[in-house]
């Protein structure tokens, strides 16, 4: 239900400029907008729980009985005394009744295993992708930009090639396991790579062609609308 | 002449003719002949009745009397009183023209030409047409598109304007600056005169020959009615306080791109570029390889390059069409200069927007003049002060610093060529054993470098500050700059604490020298020469290895012994040494390790020559045992017959060696892990070393402080037009309905961490392919010699920041005197009032700070 198979977007505010877009998010309906709600509440309280197990476990310590600050905490965010706020937050969430038995629950759990293990799931809770987002951004007179990933606290990665170091965009196959995949390349001109579009996701036959249509089109002045276009095969 | 019309009057032509021409040339020509009577009428009468009647009997002569009637009027205008002679000549035409419509009636021409008309006209429907119309399409196609560079934090208003900025090509347009309240014909005068760029701190040129550009050009208008009548090539803006995103639209565009983008602000040095910012130095690929004998992984990553660069030539065979660019595709090289120059020309535009049109000028009150006299007052002193600081003081102090400066540059020229000395080329120099020797090295080159760089940043100054090429080199700069001051406060702290502590560092030493390097062995070989772990080794090899290696090891531990005095000593100078940086104290005691444990290296040495051979004689001896042999010529293995005298021996050798072999396998084993265990600490000194040298702290600094100032290419991001429609909508302009715009939004992408440290990660990979490729480990097994890094591979991360070649004392020399001297203060002249009003001052205080310093001008 969270995701689909990979799809296509297509934004085109003009005949010359235009955004491919595919994308293995579905339509965002209620239900999956509640769903990825719940989602983000789920990361959000993995992150506290695991900074609140280290902290209880390494840096409370428990002869000592914690001194409640001087200031309200309203008057510690004002005057910007961010450590002692943080403490103090830190300390009323595991005084909590749910601290209390994450704590209590984690008890017989050695150290240098809470320790690592509560470092992977903050890890996670920040980087994992539910959704994988991939996408091309085509604008003629400038060049094409494709950019990949995304999502969580990363920003997407992308990469401009202008219009006059492309060589060709193309459709090429390859074996992957026991199948073959169509794939947009990019053809750079002094480079010795080429650049796939669309590198983790690698979509259907049909959704690249009408990219590459889409991008024949859209990119070279005077090849009209490029319906008349024929997919080229090459072998790298 | 020509024939008569009828052959019967040949004869009466040409005597009329021969008249004729007579009269007119030597008459009528000279103006003697005044009458029409002249000589030749009779025999014109006697050819015109032959001609009648020849005219008769062919029908034409009704043709030609109408022909006459036609002509009749103008001839009597045109002609008066040389009428007889004219007509002739007409005559003459008239009937040659009828001669030629009878030829081509008779060859059937008309019908001919008609068929070629016919033909032409299918071919202009068929092929013309067409041709023309797909032309006029292409064109339409091409000229369509429209693209504007906007700055997103151009200053909006609702004030009417005129938009200045480069035009690239026709409809391809870099805005720059948006100029309130003037005449769009006083600005395109302006900048044609260069009113706009007066007074511009720097040469002007500099700017066209940056941006590529030869003028700068009224481009269209902002916020003005659509009754107003623009030219078809200019934009039509509309912007306003709340608009985010100005709407654009241009008579000649079918489809506009708006592209906007945040301009970089070149007095923090940012800018943008489209490659990634260039942290090393990179002058030095080629004249790295040559003197390095190549190895074997060299030579693999070679022929794989090689591979591959022939797959990248077959691949462009198969590109099936060649393009040629576009004006708007070769711009972008040029939109990035004037994106970066885009903050700076603004600035200048606005200042001088004042001097445009013409505009009241009035006369200073008396209390400003009052005012403007006590300034200039106090300017002149202070003015006076300060030239006799420049003339007299600073010239001294600094020739001075630059005689002192050349002084250690000479010091350090030689001690650079005692460092890189090599006994023949291709030997090892100092440097390249010794890691003190190498870090004395580096800072002297640095010390060489630094002169030249400051040199480079100094004339930074005198040019504009959006000139981006030496924005690294600063970076650089700054970068070793605070390295090496962080390495010599650093340096402090542990120089301090050595001398402090210098006896009981040295007990340490000592201690740690003693307990590894020989009680640790001794204790390690005396185990061997037992039975280790239950293996039955050999009892009288092991004993006899054992004696000979421990004899070695306690002669060198009365060495060392004799060294314990002096220890003290050498760390104390250590630690003084450490107040010129970390590096070096770390440097001397990786050499003081490699000098001190040259006995374990010796030792592996030693044992890994005697493990190697004895497996070679038992590969040899394996052979003879198969009755086979290695031949040498071809480089394989023949069969063989041995004697059997031969085999005997071979095999009783062979059974020998064999049960050696394990008690010689242990020895080897034990001093390999020795050496492998030294190696690994060395290792670490060295990055601790490179760490130290050449972290990319200021790099790192500055990415997180300002990362506009580290740009690592471009992004474009598509905005949506959604609300931009909206805005189109309801700015009440018709045609830019019909235009499809999109707004795209250009951003630098700061230079990623990767990027920062790609030279770890390269010395990183070229270190796991030295040490943890199967090859060594293979030569670990047979026990031949692994051979150590190159210094200069592992140190290539360091000279990054070095030139390939230093430059010269006379080099240096030049250019420290080069160095431009700092400007001397113009005094301020006198108010006079005949200079009043003598430049266009403006309306407001917005040309103000500046000019109010020059006596002469007001606002």
């Amino acid at each position: 239900m969270l995701t689909t198979n990979p799809h296509l977007y297509i934004r085109r505010p003009s005949p010359t400029t235009a955004e491919f877009t595919v994308t293995t998010c579905p339509r965002l309906t209620i239900p999956l907008r509640l769903a990825l709600l719940l989602i983000l509440l789920l990361r959000i309280s993995t992150i506290t729980a695991a900074i609140t197990t280290i902290y209880a476990r390494f840096f409370l310590d428990p002869s000592s009985p914690h001194v409640q600050p001087a200031a309200s905490p309203l008057s510690l965010l004002i005057q910007g005394d961010i450590f002692p706020l943080l403490t103090h937050a830190l300390y009323t969430l595991h005084a909590s009744p749910a601290g209390q038995f994450l704590f209590s629950t984690l008890e017989p759990v050695p150290s240098w295993a809470l320790l690592l293990s509560s470092s992977a799931a903050i890890y996670v809770a920040l980087f994992a992708q539910l959704h994988t987002t991939e996408s091309l951004l085509v604008l003629r007179g400038l060049g094409i930009q494709t950019s990949t990933g995304g999502g969580g606290v990363q920003r997407a990665r992308t990469r401009f090639i202008p219009t006059e170091k492309i060589r060709d965009v193309l459709i090429n196959e390859a074996f992957r396991g026991f199948e073959v995949r169509y794939y947009l390349v990019v053809v750079v001109e002094g480079e010795e790579d080429v650049v796939v579009v669309f590198p983790k996701l690698l979509p259907r036959k049909k959704i690249v062609e009408a990219v590459w249509r889409g991008v024949r089109g859209c990119l070279f002045e005077g090849e009209g609308n490029g319906m008349n276009g024929r997919a080229e095969k090459g072998h790298v | 002449m020509s024939q008569s019309l009828a052959k019967e009057c040949n004869e009466a032509k040409e005597r009329y003719d021969t008249c004729f021409l007579k009269w007119y040339s030597e008459k009528y020509l000279r103006g003697v002949s005044t009458s029409n009577n002249n000589e030749c009428s009779a025999l014109f009468n006697e050819y015109n009745k032959c001609l009648q009647v020849a005219l008769k009997e062919r029908g034409i002569d009704k043709l030609l009397d109408e022909a006459r009637e036609d002509f009749k009027e103008n001839d009597a205008q045109l002609l008066g009183k040389k009428k007889s002679g004219y007509i002739t000549a007409r005559w003459d035409l008239v009937t040659r023209l009828h001669e030629l419509a009878i030829f081509a009636w008779d060859y059937g021409v008309v019908s001919r030409a008609a068929k070629g008309f016919a033909a032409l006209t299918l071919v202009f429907l068929l092929v013309f047409i067409p041709v023309e119309r797909l032309a006029t399409r292409e064109a339409n196609l091409n000229d369509g598109l429209m693209r504007v560079f906007w700055p997103a934090d151009l200053p909006r208003s609702d004030l009417r304007g005129v938009v200045v900025g480069w035009r690239n090509s026709a409809l391809d347009v870099f805005v720059l600056a948006i100029l309130e309240e003037v005449e769009p014909r006083n600005v395109e005068t302006a900048l044609k005169l260069g009113t706009l760029t007066r007074y511009a701190p720097h040469p002007v040129n500099r700017i066209y020959e940056l941006c590529g550009q030869s003028s700068m050009h009224v481009l269209g208008l902002s916020n003005h009615p659509e009754s107003v009548e623009v030219d078809p090539s200019w934009i039509r803006v509309t912007t306003g306080s709340t608009r985010r995103v100005p709407a654009v639209s241009c008579a000649r565009a079918s489809s506009i791109q708006i592209i906007l983008f945040d301009r970089p602000l070149p007095g923090r040095m940012q800018y943008i570029s489209l490659n990634p910012i260039a942290l090393a130095l990179g002058d030095k690929q080629g004249s790295f390889r040559n003197d390095i004998v190549e190895e074997a992984e060299e030579k693999e990553e070679r022929l794989r390059q090689e591979k591959k660069k022939k797959l990248v030539e077959k691949l462009k065979q198969h590109s099936i069409i060649k393009r040629t660019p576009s004006p708007k595709e070769k711009a972008l090289v040029k939109v990035v200069n004037q994106i970066n120059w885009a903050w700076e020309l603004e600035k200048l535009l606005q200042k001088n927007v004042s001097r445009i049109g013409t505009r009241p000028r009035r006369a200073l009150s008396v209390s400003e003049r009052v005012v403007e006299s006590a300034t200039t007052l106090r300017d002149i002193v202070w003015v006076w002060l300060w030239n006799l600081m420049t003339v007299y003081v600073l010239p001294v102090i600094k020739r001075l610093f630059v005689l002192g400066l050349m002084a250690h540059r000479v010091a350090a020229e030689v001690l650079l060529t005692v460092l890189e000395w090599r006994a023949r080329p291709g030997y090892a120099a100092l440097k390249d054993i010794s890691a003190t020797a190498q870090q004395v090295e580096i800072r002297l080159q640095q010390f060489c470098y630094w002169p030249m760089q400051y040199v480079t940043l100094r004339l930074r100054k005198n040019d504009w500050e959006s000139v981006t090429t030496s924005h690294p080199d600063y970076i650089r700069f700054y970068n070793s700059l605070w390295l090496v001051a962080n390495d010599v406060i650093i340096g402090i702290a542990l120089g301090s604490y050595i001398i402090d502590n210098a006896d009981w560092v040295a007990w340490k030493i000592s201690d740690l020298l003693s307990r590894y390097t020989v009680d640790a062995l001794q204790s390690s070989i005396s185990w061997l020469m037992g039975w280790p772990a239950g293996l039955k080794l050999n009892g009288e090899l092991a004993e006899f290895l054992g004696d000979l290696f421990l004899w070695v090891i306690e002669y060198w531990s009365s060495c060392i012994e004799t060294l314990q005095p002096v220890l003290p000593h050498m760390i104390w100078f250590i630690g003084f040494s450490s107040f010129a940086g970390a590096s070096m104290p770390i440097a001397l005691f990786s050499d003081l390790l490699s000098i001190l444990t040259i006995h374990i290296y010796s030792f592996y040495l030693a044992s890994a020559r005697i493990y190697h051979w004895q497996l070679n004689i038992l590969t040899s001896l394996f052979h003879l045992f198969r009755g086979k042999k290695h031949n040498v010529l071809r480089n394989r293995i023949d069969s063989c017959d041995y004697d059997l005298d031969q085999l005997l021996v071979g095999t009783i050798l062979f059974t020998l060696l064999f049960f050696l072999l394990p008690t010689v396998v242990v020895f080897y084993l034990n001093f390999a892990f020795a050496r492998m265990a030294i190696i690994s600490l060395k290792a670490g000194f060295d990055t601790i070393l490179s760490f130290l040298n050449h972290f990319p702290l200021f790099a790192l600094m500055l990415r997180i402080k300002d990362p506009g100032r580290l740009p690592g290419g471009i992004r474009f991001e598509l905005r949506d037009t959604k609300d931009f429609r909206h805005a189109v909508n309801d700015s009440s302009s018709s045609s830019s309905l019909s235009t499809s715009t999109s707004v795209i939004q250009l951003k630098s992408i700061p230079l990623n961490f990767k990027a920062m440290f790609h030279q770890y990660f390269q010395m990183g990979q070229r270190i796991r392919k030295h040490y943890l490729s199967p090859r060594v480990v293979l030569c670990l097994l047979t026990g031949k010699f692994v051979p150590p890094l190159n210094r200069k591979n592992l140190y290539s991360l360091q000279y990054s920041m070095l030139p390939a070649r230093r430059a010269g004392i006379l080099d240096m020399w030049d250019a420290v005197n080069s160095l431009p001297t700092p400007k001397r203060k113009v005094g301020p002249v006198w108010w006079v009032p005949s200079t009043l009003g003598n430049s266009g001052g403006g309306i407001n205080g917005m040309a103000g700070g500046y000019e109010r310093r020059r006596v002469g001008r007001h606002i």
